[in-house]
C-alpha cells in the first residue's frame, strides 16, 4: 500500500485517472469491480448521494455509470472500461458515506462484466499509477483525512 | 473470460430534459451558486439540462465575473460554474436581457454560453419534462 499525503493508493488495482475521475478497477474473474479512491473521497467530501445504473445497465467506455454528490461536488463516475452492471452496491446508495470511510472496501460502487475485456491493459497501475496520483494529489492539493461518522 | 450470461439489457434511465430560468444575477449572491449544482448533478445523471439565463442573471456569465462573486460558505461562483459546465449543462443567455438590462455582448460572455430569444425558451419549456426557476 502506498501513501501519498495520507491517501492510500493499493498496489494490487488497476485505475482510471482522466479528467476528473480517479478510480479504481479491481478484477475478479470475468468481472470488475469499481469505486472511488482514497483521494477522490477526500476531494468530494462527505458524500451525500450515490445513484448507480441499474443490472442490466450496458455503458461504453467513458460514460457515466454512477452520480455522486457532496456537499461541495456533484458529478459522474465514469465506465473506466465499457461493459454490463451486474451488481450495484445498494448498501452504499443507502450509506454514501461508505465511500468515504472504506473507499476500497465496503464502500465499491458497482460490478460489471466488461465488454471488451482488452480495455483493462489501458488502465494504470504501478509505479505509472503512483506517478499521475502523485500529480493530481499535489495539483489539487488533495489530503486525505477518512470520514468516520 | 468465460461465458457468464448476462442479464437483460434494461432501458437506460435517461431522455428525461430539464429547463432551469435564472432572473437573479450578481446582486443576491446566495442565490447564485445552487442552481449551477442542481444543474451540475441533474447533467451527470444524464438529463438533458439547461440552463436559460433572463434578467440580471447573464452577468454571472460575463468573462471573469464568478470569479468576483465571493459565496459565504467559501469559495467563488466559479468553482460551480464550472461544475456545471464540466458535467454538460447547456448554457443560454437571454439576447433580450443582454441588450436591454445588462449591456452586454455575445464576445462579453465565456466561451460555453450560446444566446437565444424568448422563442427559444418557449420552446424548451414546452419540451422540458420540468422547468424550474430561480
Amino acid at each position: 500500500m502506498a501513501t501519498i499525503n495520507g491517501c492510500e493508493i493499493p498496489e494490487d488495482l488497476l485505475y482510471y485517472i482522466e479528467r476528473n475521475q480517479l478510480t479504481w478497477v479491481k478484477v475478479e474473474g470475468d468481472r470488475i469491480t469499481i469505486g472511488a479512491t482514497d483521494p477522490a473521497q477526500a476531494r468530494a467530501g462527505r458524500i451525500l448521494y450515490l445513484r448507480v445504473k441499474p443490472v442490466g445497465t450496458v455503458r461504453e467506455r467513458g460514460k457515466p455509470i454512477a452520480t455522486v454528490e457532496s456537499g461541495k461536488w456533484a458529478g459522474p463516475i465514469i465506465a473506466p472500461v465499457g461493459g454490463t452492471v451486474v451488481e450495484v452496491n445498494t448498501e452504499a446508495e443507502k450509506d454514501p458515506t461508505l465511500l468515504n470511510s472504506d473507499p476500497y472496501g465496503r464502500g465499491w460502487v458497482v460490478r460489471l462484466i466488461p465488454t471488451a475485456p482488452a480495455q483493462l491493459a489501458e488502465l494504470l497501475s504501478g509505479e505509472a499509477a503512483l506517478a499521475r496520483f502523485r500529480e493530481v494529489i499535489a495539483r489539487e492539493q488533495i489530503r486525505c483525512d477518512r470520514y468516520h461518522p | 473470460m468465460n461465458d457468464t450470461a448476462l442479464p437483460p439489457a434494461s432501458p437506460d434511465p435517461t431522455g428525461k430534459k430539464i429547463l432551469m430560468i435564472m432572473t437573479t444575477g450578481p446582486e443576491e449572491p446566495d442565490k447564485t451558486y445552487a442552481p449551477f449544482f442542481t444543474a451540475a448533478l441533474m447533467a451527470a445523471m444524464e438529463i438533458d439540462t439547461t440552463m436559460f439565463f433572463m434578467m440580471h442573471s447573464p452577468e454571472l456569465l460575463k468573462k471573469g465575473a464568478a470569479e468576483q462573486i465571493p459565496l459565504k460558505k467559501g469559495g467563488t461562483l466559479k468553482h460551480f460554474v464550472d461544475m456545471a459546465i464540466e458535467n454538460g449543462v447547456h448554457l443560454l443567455a437571454c439576447a433580450e436581457s443582454m441588450r436591454d438590462l445588462c449591456n452586454l455582448g455575445v464576445e462579453d460572455l465565456i466561451a460555453e454560453v450560446k444566446v437565444a430569444g424568448a422563442p427559444t425558451m418557449a420552446d424548451l419549456a414546452l419540451d422540458a419534462d420540468a422547468v424550474l426557476s430561480f
